[in-house]
């Protein structure tokens, strides 16, 4: 046990922490922070219910130890609004094409959506499909998410 | 902060009155907005936004985090458990063993938890993974890190955990559960002897894990005597006179709050064992406890689909008459409660079969108790009864879906009622007709892809009870500016099916409001009592009928028409409503408040009620790999008027998905040499991704049942998972012309 002194962004805003090396980005989040957007459906890497991003690149933050964000930008699904509410598009297509039920794994897939878009892995449904897999909907709103993330990129592209 | 329950049923009455005086009636303003309102669903952008809090998002001040360490014998005896590394962990405040509670009693047996045993009360390990103590600490990390401490020397004994391993014990159910008889009708098996085309099969559903997103959590609170609990569940009334009879306090005593669940699937149907201890221990240090099963511990302190193996008869005349059918089920069950088998309610109905025999026995196993994962037996019977329906048709050399439509029926041939409403024939001829069902070669191996893949086409009908249980409804009415605003809090739980989208749709048709201007309040045993089970797809079919007679209720108060939105000027108002299923007594309404499930059909007294679905799937079945894929299903669905077309959609893409997960994917594995489940990871265990999903096309009949209640809705929720395994079975059958009697189906399996 370690305890050890981190200062990171978290949407947009200063943190300064002391954690403990054993605890994991998304309890950091979760237990310490109050940001519980990220929401814990393993703890194990396997469902991308934690999703966050990381310098812009999505992770899962159950598996990120939360010394390791020290000195990046952390943000979460709390970030992803504008600072008036106003809605990202992406956010806007997961309500329009109700790519949720349940809406527990929604967080993780909107952080995923944004980051698949950004890398550009939108070419078709097939390979939106592939990149989106790694954040399961038990609820089952595959049909949505992919629409959602298909027609918040096709806008993108064509800005 | 608690708002204690005598409190609030005192303030109830007094408003009502108050609000009875103090209606006058205005003439109408012709103010309020009109036309049908949008369906959409009320609380997505909470959802997309982060902002809703599931019950594990509470971060209440001073908590404490709880873990619980578990057995590692697949049964036996425990003989001690250490705890000192543990207590001398950094960070640990208690670490429990043992604790003074009741057995909580089984759902199906008078009781309000998932299973009658209640680990840490006893030395009994029933199965791999239970509970043998709780770790509390001020972190998570250091409970998660001093329960690994933790340490136990046991006396193993033998264990069977898997349906058909030597010394897992069959007893016939109607033996053990007197209420439980199997479902008869005419002479089935001269019927069968005599009939010219026979069909005799067994089909075998493996034991399977619901795994919602949400994990299983519960913060807990005392302030004084006053306990709240926070906990994604199906049923707060149950948790909350369950957990109150474990502890010996009174009911009044507890708040459930579980507004919004992450997933519940019936796992999260009736009080769970890992919350009465960490009660104790809230209670012992004076501080809040958040615990959060871990997910490998869902597999084993939490219900399953236990497996169960079907032996289908079918007897038909050469012209596709069909003259009889049996059902006989071997399920699993636990050995210290009897999970009930209801296998045969649906499949005694799905055809007009006038002679139909079955026997349902259960065999005991080294499990935790199996439970109600969705459709819990219309999935697997369906499975069995579908397959063999598709056998019948290739023995006849008949169509599948002429088949089908040839044994339709009008009346219940088990008890010669009526059916409040069947469309089952329509979905059929609808879904094939958007398929293309007239294009398909019948030949099994005669359809191919370009790229050299099998194709093939399946076809399965399905269908569930339509339910209802007894509900109550609060309606508050207040002027908000030159409109209304309109609370309406109902026994109900929304685990993402949409209930609250639902409700909020009716009252804003009803009143002319719009759907901004209405609250609802679901889950939460403050808004209004009790919070009874939300399962067996009754959901909506209970809590709109009564916020419709809120609805009917608060027009008669207000001395207006049946129709047409509220004059402005009325002061404050407040109903409350009741409605029951058709024939229940009123005390029915005293069984859900006590937390005890209290649900009615598919028998009422003048008619037999059910959902109907079809479904029709595309497998492609790859040529080298032999991988099985599903690029497209068409569903229809048969649920009365559609409540609200936005979620249900949804509902069904997720249903048919779950079937998906069924026929290709999804079997807790067992190693008996250790017991438990050996896969209870979701990266082993599992579940369909995204990149499993293709094109899934959903019809609705939206055809309203009135016989039923007087909003015309019947259930949704897991129809529409009724008969897709089978249909997928089907298909690859007519790909490969290979039939899989078993799930899921693999790859090896088609080689
Ligand atoms: S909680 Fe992090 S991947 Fe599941
Ligand atoms: S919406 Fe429920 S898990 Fe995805």
């Amino acid at each position: 046990m370690n305890s050890i002194k981190v200062s990171f962004r978290l949407n947009r805003k200063t943190v300064d922490l002391v954690v403990d090396s054993r605890e994991s980005l998304l309890d950091v989040l979760r237990e310490r922070l109050d940001t519980t957007g990220a929401k814990k459906g393993c703890d194990q890497g396997q469902c991308g219910a934690c999703t966050v991003h990381i310098d812009g690149r999505r992770v899962v933050s159950c598996l990120t130890p939360a010394v390791q964000v020290a000195g990046r930008e952390v943000t979460t699904i709390e970030g992803v609004a504008g600072p008036d509410g106003e809605l990202h598009p992406l956010q806007q297509a997961f309500i329009d094409n109700d790519a949720l039920q349940c809406g527990y794994c929604t967080p993780g897939q909107i952080m995923s959506g944004l980051a698949c878009i950004k890398e550009g892995h939108t070419t078709d449904d097939a390979e939106i499909r592939e990149y989106m897999s790694g954040n399961l909907c038990r609820c089952g709103c595959y049909v949505g998410v992919v629409a959602a993330v298909r027609e918040t990129a096709r806008k993108e592209a064509g800005r | 902060m608690n708002v204690s329950r005598r409190k609030f049923l005192a303030g109830t009455a007094a408003v009502t009155t108050a609000a009875t005086a103090a209606v006058v009636a205005t003439p109408h303003d012709g103010d309020a907005a009109s036309g049908p309102p949008p369906s959409r669903r009320v609380d997505a952008r909470e959802k997309v936004t982060g902002d809703l809090r599931y019950a594990s998002d509470r971060l209440l001040p001073g908590t404490a985090h709880a873990v619980y360490a578990v057995a590692t014998i697949g049964k036996g005896r425990l003989l001690e458990v250490n705890t000192k590394a543990a207590e001398a962990a950094p960070g640990v405040r208690l670490v429990l063993t043992r604790v003074d509670v009741k057995p909580p009693g089984f759902l199906q047996g008078g009781g309000h938890a998932f299973q009658s045993l209640q680990p840490l009360t006893s030395d009994r390990i029933a199965y791999r993974g239970q509970h043998i103590a709780l770790v509390v600490a001020d972190s998570l990390h250091a409970a998660t890190e001093a329960a690994a401490l933790i340490t136990a020397r046991y006396e193993a004994e033998p264990i069977a955990v898997e349906i058909d391993a030597p010394g897992a014990q069959k007893v016939r159910q109607s033996d053990v559960l007197p209420t439980a008889h199997d479902v008869v009708a005419g002479n089935a098996p001269s019927a069968f002897a005599a009939a010219p085309v026979k069909i005799d099969h067994e089909y075998e559903s493996p034991q399977s894990h619901p795994v919602p997103m949400e994990l299983i959590a519960s913060v807990v609170q005392w302030d004084g005597d006053d306990l709240t609990i926070y906990e994604g569940t199906q049923n707060a009334s149950a948790v909350q006179n369950g957990l109150a009879l474990q502890l010996g306090i009174s009911p009044e005593r507890i708040e459930v709050l579980s507004p919004s669940v992450g997933g519940a699937f019936g796992q999260k149907n009736s009080l769970q064992t890992h919350l009465a201890p960490v009660a104790v221990a809230a209670r012992r240090l004076g501080r809040p406890i958040k615990v959060v099963v871990p997910r490998t511990q869902t597999f084993h302190n939490a219900s399953f689909r236990p497996a169960s193996h079907h032996r289908i008869r079918l007897g038909a005349d050469r012209s596709g008459r069909m003259l009889a059918a049996m059902h006989d089920v071997d399920q699993q069950t636990s050995r210290h409660d009897y999970f009930p088998a209801v296998y045969t309610e649906l499949t005694s109905r799905l055809y007009g079969i006038t002679n139909y025999g079955s026997q349902q026995n259960l065999v005991r196993t080294d499990v935790q108790t199996p439970g109600f994962m969705r459709a819990p037996y219309e999935s697997p019977g369906t499975f069995a009864f579908e397959s063999a329906v598709d056998e019948l048709s290739y023995a006849l050399g008949k169509d599948p879906v002429a088949l089908r439509l040839a044994n339709d029926t009008a009346v219940d041939p088990i008890s010669g009622h009526p059916f409040s409403s069947r469309y089952l024939a329509d979905t059929l001829r609808r879904g094939s007709r958007k398929f293309g069902w007239s294009e398909r070669s019948a030949a099994p191996g005669s359809m191919r892809g370009r790229d050299g893949s099998l194709i093939g086409w399946g076809v399965a009908a399905g269908a569930y009870k339509a339910a209802t249980a007894p509900a109550t409804a609060r309606l508050r009415l207040i002027p908000a500016g030159r409109t209304y605003h309109a609370t309406i809090w109902v026994d109900g739980h929304e685990m993402g099916q949409g209930i609250r989208s639902a409700v909020a749709r009716l009252v804003a048709e009803d009143l002319q409001l719009r759907l901004e201007h209405i609250e609802v309040g679901v889950g939460d045993t403050r808004g209004v009592p009790p919070q009874h089970l939300t399962a067996g797809s009754w959901g909506t079919a209970t809590a709109l009928p009564a916020v419709y007679a809120a609805l009917k209720e608060l027009r008669k108060k207000l001395g207006l028409g049946a129709k047409g939105p509220v004059p402005s000027g009325r002061g404050e108002t407040i109903v409350l409503a009741r409605s029951r299923a058709p024939g229940q007594p009123e005390a029915i309404h005293d069984r859900a408040a006590q937390g005890l499930p209290a649900g009615a059909g598919p028998e009422y007294p003048e008619f037999t009620a059910f959902s109907f679905v079809s479904h029709f799937v595309e497998v492609r079945v790859e040529p080298t790999t032999r991988r099985i894929r599903v690029p497209r299903v068409v569903s229809t669905v048969d649920c009365g008027k559609v409540a609200s077309p936005r979620t249900a959609e949804s509902q069904v893409r997720g249903g048919v998905i779950w079937g998906i997960g069924a026929a290709l994917r999804e079997r807790s594995e067992v190693d008996e040499r250790f017991g438990g489940f050996a896969n209870p990871t979701l990266e082993e265990y599992v579940v369909p991704v995204n990149a499993d999903i293709g094109r899934i096309d959903v019809g609705l009949i939206d055809k309203p049942d009135f016989n039923l209640n007087p909003v015309g809705v019947k259930g949704l929720g897991e129809v529409v998972m009724v008969g897709v395994a089978a249909a997928v079975a089907n298909a690859v059958f007519h790909a490969t012309g290979r039939r899989v009697r078993h799930l899921p189906i693999r790859l090896e399996d088609v080689l």
